[in-house]
């Protein structure tokens, strides 16, 4: 069962690492089109904008999951990789146990904002207004789906401080 | 509770957390998450939520990733191959050439990656084990390759500037072709260093005739130049486009991509899977940004929430100090920060609190933003933490990462000369955005 759920956890993540990828492609295809149409026909897209801001934010969580299969996150580690090997690997598990309740909580956060969205019925206030949770959903996913990385790591028997001086890029 | 209380005391827990070793958006989301349950209570917790959503829903900041894309394209696909063997010929004969063309070239690829950390690892596995090969000082030649690549996000296209201009609210069209001069300007002092240490000690470049290039025929040269000017289209499709103001910045960056799909083809060098590969890579350097500036956002916003931007204001507008006093400490403080903090983490942090005073203190944005914008490039090469060193180290074994920080401070003097230049004689920095 557990390994199933690892298995699921795995593929969602890689499932977000390629969407995330074609969001980048839409970015670029967006603002190639808007340029063209606009200096060579004369007609401006009323989407480009709205495609590409949706695009980066999607993309951007839709990512995040595997930025943090990764440990591509950005982090200070100097004073941490001063640490001999056994400290380094306690210090490192407590980072990462403060890395899960960290995304934990955003995730709880982003959950409700989104439940408030629904009942609310809120909309973006675009030129083609529609319902916000369509897009804010994918913060959710984002750190959801990191916070369950974050605990993943915390098997202590598993983890890696061979490139302690990699983690986190 | 005091303002300035609050301020010390929010910075100071922030600065722990990224000591910690946590990544820098836990650090951030953990300290935003605490400080709105203490100030706005549980009800605040939606606050947070939108300032994530609104953050990266912000269109401008797609220029990130299509900047990093266009890099991409440029390295995996071989063709910036093309533009080293070309320079390498148009470089003459001359006495430390090998520091000649690696400042040459860094200047190039400035002018087509918006990343210092990229330019720095591809310069460090192609011309760096060159240069020891020859004969060159290491040191000279890692401090020389460093500070070159340093010049990447100055000239545009730049991922900083996006990211600095979002934050401050100005314009990054302005900004972007503001640092084309003091890009230029740094460049030749880097060059003049360089060869006047060669002049006054030859054994710096120490090369065996044998391995220098041959005679170049004026043929050869102009076939040189010739074959890099596909090159020629991607620079004006970024910084010719915003300086025409045809495109947007973001816009730009667009086209930017597609010259440089158009030369990888040109070169017969594109192929889906170097696309894909390229995709992937920005798409994950976008994430990694995105996600620390999205959960800095509230930080920023606690604070002028709680009154300490506008009280800090306040105070500095009582102080008697002069103009170039207080830009002398708004420049000092993220200089010593960046050598323990990451840049942008540290630009989350000042910006918010800087805007109002540069407002107060009537500078002109782009001119203090500029010198900024040089002042965290140059923390990329301040030891000991600077992920422009570590690039270049994790590209190289043949140097230590002693011999790494000692070869950089050289050329942190000359960058600080740079910015006591442009902080004297503004208009290097507002001239060519003075004509958009």
């Amino acid at each position: 069962m557990v390994r199933a759920l690892l298995w699921l956890h795995d593929k969602l993540t890689d499932v977000g690492f390629q969407l995330g990828k074609l969001c980048l492609a839409i970015i670029l295809f967006a603002y190639s089109f808007e340029v063209i149409s606009r200096y060579f026909f004369s007609a401006p897209t009323w989407w480009a904008d709205e495609a590409v801001s949706y695009s980066l934010c999607i993309g951007c969580f839709l990512m995040m999951p595997h930025v943090t299969r990764e440990k591509g996150h950005v982090a200070v580690t100097f004073l941490i990789d001063l640490l001999p090997a056994r400290k380094a690997k306690v210090a490192y598990w407590f980072i990462y146990l403060m890395c899960f309740v960290a995304c934990a909580l955003a995730t709880w956060i982003n959950l409700d904002e989104n439940i408030r969205q629904v009942v609310k019925d809120v909309h973006m206030m675009k030129v083609k207004p529609f319902p916000k949770y369509y897009i804010s959903v994918f913060l959710t996913f984002g750190f959801g789906m990191s916070a369950i990385h974050f605990l993943r790591f915390l098997d202590y028997r598993k983890l890696d401080i061979e490139n302690k001086g990699e983690d986190f890029g | 509770m005091e303002w300035w209380v609050i301020l010390a005391v929010g910075l100071t827990l922030l600065l722990a957390a990224f000591m910690t070793g946590a990544p820098i958006f836990v650090a951030f989301l953990l300290i935003n998450i605490a400080g709105v349950l203490i100030l706005l209570g549980q009800p605040g917790f939606g606050l947070v939520a939108n300032s994530i959503f609104e953050t990266t829903n912000i269109a401008a900041l797609s220029a990130v990733p299509l900047f990093i894309l266009m890099g991409e394209l440029l390295f995996r696909s071989g063709s910036i191959d093309i533009l080293f063997d070309s320079v390498d010929k148009l470089v003459g004969k001359v006495k430390g050439r090998q520091y000649v063309l690696c400042i040459a070239l860094s200047t190039i690829f400035g002018a087509l990656s918006g990343a210092a950390m990229g330019v720095a690892a591809m310069m460090a596995r192609t011309l760096f084990p060159g240069m020891l090969d020859r004969g060159y000082d290491p040191r000279m030649s890692t401090g020389a390759i460093l500070a070159g690549a340093s010049l990447a996000p100055i000239i545009p296209p730049s991922v900083l500037v996006i990211i600095i201009g979002t934050l401050a609210n100005v314009s990054i069209a302005g900004l972007l072709i503001a640092g084309i001069l003091p890009g230029l300007m740094l460049s030749g002092m880097f060059l003049v260093y360089t060869l006047t240490r060669v002049r006054m000690n030859p054994k710096l470049a120490n090369e065996d005739a044998s391995t220098s290039t041959g005679v170049v025929t004026l043929k050869e040269k102009v076939f040189a130049v010739l074959r890099v000017s596909p090159f020629a289209l991607i620079i004006f499709c970024v910084m010719g486009f915003i300086l025409l103001g045809v495109a947007t910045p973001s816009e730009s960056a667009a086209t930017g991509v597609l010259g440089a799909l158009a030369t990888a083809a040109y070169y017969r060098k594109l192929n889906l899977k170097m696309f894909t590969e390229s995709l992937a890579s920005a798409a994950f350097i976008t994430s990694m940004i995105l996600v620390i500036m999205a959960s800095s956002k509230m930080f920023s916003q606690l604070l002028a929430f709680t009154g300490s931007t506008r009280e800090l204001t306040n105070v500095v507008a009582g102080l008697d100090l002069s103009a170039y006093v207080m830009l002398f400490i708004m420049m000092l403080i993220p200089f010593i920060l960046c050598m323990f903090i990451d840049q942008i983490a540290l630009m989350l942090v000042v910006i918010p609190i800087y805007q109002p005073l540069i407002k107060s203190l009537e500078f002109d944005p782009i001119w203090f933003w500029l010198l900024m914008l040089l002042n965290v490039t140059v923390g990329g090469i301040t030891p000991p933490f600077g992920y422009t060193i570590f690039a270049f180290k994790g590209a190289t074994n043949r140097v230590t990462l002693q011999q790494v920080f000692s070869a950089t401070w050289p050329f942190v003097l000359i960058f600080l000369v740079g910015m006591l230049v442009i902080a004297s004689f503004p208009p290097i920095a507002t001239f060519l955005p003075g004509l958009l």
